[in-house]
């Protein structure tokens, strides 16, 4: 372990927490995950909306998709051919995934809305204008930071030097930081903010599927107004566990050699496995302690 | 062209027991789907496919740093299972804190009265109109164990594939397509959602068994054909 890897560790764990905020607020602004099925039934239950409606498909594949193209992009304008220098070749190579993102957004929540015309549901142009840019804005910091976080480990003058090239490296941390967002902080986002109206402390009853909250703090509720709520929870959370997973996973091969203390590495995950089962246990009871059992529950089993 | 000896054999196996690996892997895998993403099931709030590939690909960079210094398949393997429990174990952790903080609703499974491994009572802690939210103990367990077999079963693939023809793109990119294949008929299998190994769902793995034995061993014999050849 010398301080330079420790400092290029450092800093893949604050691109990957950038990184993971930024794409759990893409899909937010853009609804894209599970919850939109929320927004698509909306409409079909009575409750026409202005959020935006873009399931383009399971976050890991588009992010996959989006950090690919930038790789790609970036792997050759860095090449000999063109020889441009690195931070600016990544930066193009976001913007063409940002393009990307872009075009897919407004053909989906275009192609969506205008199938629900039947309920009454409309394509706003004003929504489709200033939502797509924040859209793309948050795609691109999304995939500047993984392609950056790739980069740094496999730049040819760097000390981590992984054997995969640049694009399926981003490829396949773009997958994980889907999985990611699409697992955590969405959560906050369909579970919390679309169904505001009801009491904290519950999940979403089936009975009330589709009922979404329609209207803001002053006027229509927008999916900016859905980015600013979650931006305070969800956002962060999944950049802390995007950071974490970055740093945790790249920490014990820093640490330890892999080449002369691989089962060291090996024996630090196991332990790092071991301590979140643990901490995940303290986290239920407390839970359950602090919550106690529902009211309505009229069962024969003791909480 | 390449020629079909003992050890393209060997490799052909060693994707198999990968694939199967994999396929039984994402079983354990606690998703509840889209309705989780309401904290209306039990599980993590997205799809099996997606948090078993996130998981098992995070094993994957793992495994392509240890390869690129050892040649110890034990090592290899389990260096890949380890990178894939941690995103698992992170992943599960903080969905855990949305649900708790953001939302406010306990983890619980709702498949069983009592959680097998710390006998809790769960019913009492299900929210009205749901099937249960979060992920309790027994869930987080069994998807710290299916992070493990996914991981371990992509690692055998990328090794396998890397033995053939020592180029780690190429041999990456078809661990991860075998990977996303038996991922899918697992998912088909337990149609979208499941608990853990608790659910009664997880009786059907040896369905899924068989039909990722047959998928693996076709694409096996023609990724280390096409590699062979390459």
């Amino acid at each position: 372990m010398d301080m330079v890897s420790m400092g290029l560790l450092a800093a893949m764990g604050a691109l990957a927490t950038i990184a993971g905020a930024s794409e759990d607020l893409e899909s937010d602004v853009g609804s894209q995950s599970n919850p939109n099925s929320q927004v698509q039934l909306a409409a079909q239950v009575g409750h026409t909306h202005r959020i935006y409606n873009k399931a383009i498909s399971g976050e890991p594949p588009s992010n996959a998709l989006y950090a690919a193209l930038a790789a790609v992009t970036a792997s050759v304008l860095m090449s000999d051919a063109y020889g441009m220098n690195a931070f600016f070749s990544i930066a193009v190579g976001s913007l063409v995934a940002a393009v990307f993102n872009g075009i897919l957004s407004m053909t989906s929540y275009m192609g969506r809305n205008t199938s629900q015309a039947r309920f009454n549901q409309y394509v706003y142009l004003d929504v489709l204008r200033s939502h797509t840019t924040t859209i793309m804005a948050h795609a691109y910091i999304t995939a500047f930071c993984v392609v950056a976080i790739s980069y740094i480990m496999t730049a040819p003058w760097l000390p981590i030097q992984h054997p995969f090239p640049l694009p399926v490296i981003a490829f396949t941390w773009g997958i994980a930081l889907g999985a990611i967002g699409s697992s955590t902080g969405d959560v906050h986002y369909g579970a919390e903010r679309e169904f505001q109206q009801y009491p904290f402390g519950a999940g979403l009853n089936a009975a009330n599927s589709g009922d979404i909250v329609t209207k803001g703090e002053a006027g229509l509720r927008s999916s900016i107004d859905n980015a600013w709520f979650c931006a305070k929870f969800g956002g962060p959370v999944t950049g802390l566990a995007f950071g974490l997973i970055v740093f945790l996973d790249n920490w014990r091969t820093t640490i330890f050699d892999p080449a002369t203390q691989g089962w060291y590495a090996i024996a630090t995950g196991v332990l790092i496995v071991v301590l979140l089962n643990v901490y995940n246990r303290i986290l239920e009871v407390r839970s359950k302690k602090r919550y106690g059992p529902y009211p309505e529950y009229a069962g024969d089993i003791k909480a | 062209m390449s020629t079909f000896d003992a050890s393209t054999l060997i490799y052909i196996i060693q994707i198999v027991i990968g694939g199967l690996l994999v396929g039984i892997g994402v079983h354990f895998v606690p998703v509840g789907g889209a309705p989780a993403a309401m904290a209306q099931a039990t599980g993590v709030g997205t799809g099996t496919v997606q948090l078993a590939t996130g998981s098992g690909l995070t094993g994957l960079i793992s495994a392509g740093l240890m390869m690129s210094v050892t040649d110890n398949i034990l090592l290899i393997v389990l260096s890949g299972a380890v990178g894939a429990m941690i995103m698992m174990d992170v992943t599960m952790i903080v969905g855990n804190w949305v649900y708790i903080y953001g939302v406010g609703v306990p983890p619980v499974a709702a498949k069983v009265d009592y959680d097998p491994i710390t006998k809790d009572p769960q019913p009492p802690y299900i929210g009205p109109g749901t099937v249960g939210h979060g992920v309790p103990t027994v869930s987080y367990v069994s998807g710290t164990i299916g992070g493990l077999m996914g991981g371990a079963g992509g690692s055998l693939i990328y090794y396998a594939l890397m033995n053939i023809n020592g180029v780690s793109g190429l041999s990456a990119f078809f661990a991860i397509g075998i990977f996303v294949v038996n991922a899918v008929i697992a998912s088909y299998n337990i149609q979208g959602t499941i608990e853990g190994f608790h659910d009664p769902k997880f009786k059907r793995i040896p369905r899924a068994v068989q039909a990722c034995f047959i998928a693996t061993l076709i694409i096996g014999i023609f990724a280390v054909l096409i590699h062979g050849g390459a």
